[in-house]
């Protein structure tokens, strides 16, 4: 009977969860999620964009690696997002572009999915959700 | 075992429909339920559920799969109530015929325009919209004494509020495009006529559309109703003006009950909020003035976690608004507001609308209760 209870509560959260509030420009707010060279094998990233109008400014990782954007995009058709950031390691400055999709836009929770390179030819899958 | 699965089975179902139900406060009816799907349900009334923000009335129908426990969904108590229904019109028990449309998630679920006593025939609900009391003939507009219009009741008289707006619906003045009173484009390519928005606002718009108007923040987790559409929501809204601090509260019948707060004691926006200045606010900051006979306010400082229109249009936290109050006579408020916002659109514009005060009435009491239907 507790097991009952405890799938009807989850399921009943589960559901509900979805159901939040859209808000202002999509792409604005706090992003979580992994890029890497595989879904096995990724890194964590954090991104925090905001929209002024016009422009979509934000970074990459703050407070850690601090890769600022050097310009992002947004196409409405399709929702298409296009993000540039330039960082620097041991090897030297490297330049990052990922391409990815809007996905559940109508959620607060919503996601970018996609790919990341460099001019250094990597390359991985991309994918970050709205917090 | 079995039992056991079939019960577990069974809850789970029970839930998700639960869930699907309890996934939309008072809504716009379309965001819900399809018009091109009408039907016509018979069988017998298990309970009704006499709550805001909508009324539900559950009752099992025989089909060839055997009974199963339908819900009809129907207006607000406050607008069955002038309609002539109690909460013990029906009761369980009572065998009905539901006319009313389906929901559009396949659910048990149907918007009842029609309810009808099996055993007499007799139509217990027909829902006609309320409409506002016959023109009055005109009357001056009440004023304090030293002349300033007075935006509440008279001195010493009946109380009342302002309801029943021309419009329930944003669009930018001087445009005429047909919607729903919820705001639904009739034809969704109109959208670019709606405002000046920018591609990305109106892409936005555009979607919230398509969606039926089903994530409004407003209907769904009972958001605050900023910005105008707090004076085109059903419900009215209520001045009261504290003259000796310079401040007058909006208590807003519609969405949560709550108010927003104009203050005249010449402050500017920032240093409003005790300890916590530059969080934006549902409401935002209001300052306001009287230049004549018009209440102007200046709001600034809105945050982006509602819909500030019926219909979805999009805002940011750069949102501004210039509203003009003008009581031009007893019974009518004229209110003009112009919208800026450059996060979202592409240029200032403007709209306006009149409502009408509803003597001898307090605001009507509408609970927007979250994750009730």
């Amino acid at each position: 009977m507790r097991l009952t209870a405890l799938i009807t509560l989850s399921v009943v959260c589960l559901v509900g969860a979805t159901a939040v509030a859209q808000e202002g420009h999509p792409l604005k707010g706090s992003w979580l999620g992994t890029w890497g060279p595989s879904k096995m094998h990724s890194n964590d990233i954090l991104i925090v964009m905001n929209w002024d109008g016009k422009a979509i400014t934000g970074m990459i990782n703050p407070g850690t690696d601090n890769i600022p954007i050097r310009n992002a995009t947004l196409n409405p058709e399709g929702w298409l997002v296009h993000i540039e950031a330039d960082a620097k390691d041991k090897a030297g400055p490297i330049n990052y572009v990922i391409d990815g999709k809007i996905e559940g836009l109508a959620f607060h929770n919503r996601s970018v999915t996609g790919t990341w390179k460099s001019q250094r030819g990597e390359s991985g899958p991309f994918k970050i959700s709205r917090q | 075992m079995k039992t056991r699965t079939t019960r577990l089975l069974f809850s789970v179902a029970a839930a998700v429909l639960l869930a699907s139900i309890t996934a939309a406060a008072h809504h716009a009816i379309s965001a819900k339920f399809d018009d091109k799907k009408p039907t016509t349900l018979s069988g017998v009334v298990t309970l009704v559920d006499w709550r805001n923000p909508h009324v539900h009335v559950f009752f099992n129908v025989k089909d060839a799969k055997g009974t199963l426990n339908w819900a009809v969904e129907l207006e607000s108590p406050i607008d069955l109530q002038s309609n002539g229904w109690k909460a013990d019109t029906l009761q369980p028990g009572d065998a009905i015929t539901v006319q009313g449309i389906l929901a559009r998630n396949g659910s048990r679920q149907v918007w009842g325009n029609s309810v009808v006593l099996s055993a007499t025939g007799r139509q217990v609900l027909k829902f006609t919209p309320v409409v506002p009391p016959p023109p009055l003939q005109p009357r001056p507009t009440p004023r304090w004494a030293d002349k300033q219009p007075r935006l509440g009741p008279v001195p010493g008289g009946v109380q009342g509020y302002w309801g029943y707006p021309s419009s329930t619906v944003l669009m930018e003045q001087g445009t005429n495009i047909k919607m729903d009173a919820w705001g639904l484009l009739a034809n969704i390519a109109d959208a670019p006529k709606v405002a000046p928005m920018q591609p990305w606002a109106q892409a936005l718009y555009v979607n919230r559309q398509a969606r039926f108007l089903q994530d409004d923040p407003t209907y769904i987790n009972c958001k605050p109703p900023g910005g105008p559409r707090q004076f085109q929501l059903s419900y009215g809204v209520q001045f009261v003006e504290d003259r000796e601090r310079q401040r007058i509260f909006v208590l807003i019948g519609g969405g949560n009950s709550n108010y927003r707060i104009i203050y005249l004691d010449g402050r500017t926006h920032a240093g409003q909020v005790g300890g916590d200045d530059d969080n934006p606010l549902y409401y935002g900051r209001s300052v306001g003035k009287w230049e004549g006979d018009s209440l102007v306010v200046d709001t600034r400082g809105f945050n982006e976690d509602f819909w500030f229109t019926n219909g979805g249009l999009p805002h940011t936290e750069q949102l501004k608004l210039i509203e003009r109050y003008t009581r031009t006579d007893f019974d009518t408020l004229k209110y003009d507001v112009t919208i800026e916002d450059t996060g979202a659109y592409t240029r200032p514009w403007s709209s306006g609308w009149t409502l009408r005060w509803v003597a001898g009435e307090e605001l009507p009491r509408h609970l927007c209760q979250e994750n009730r239907p």
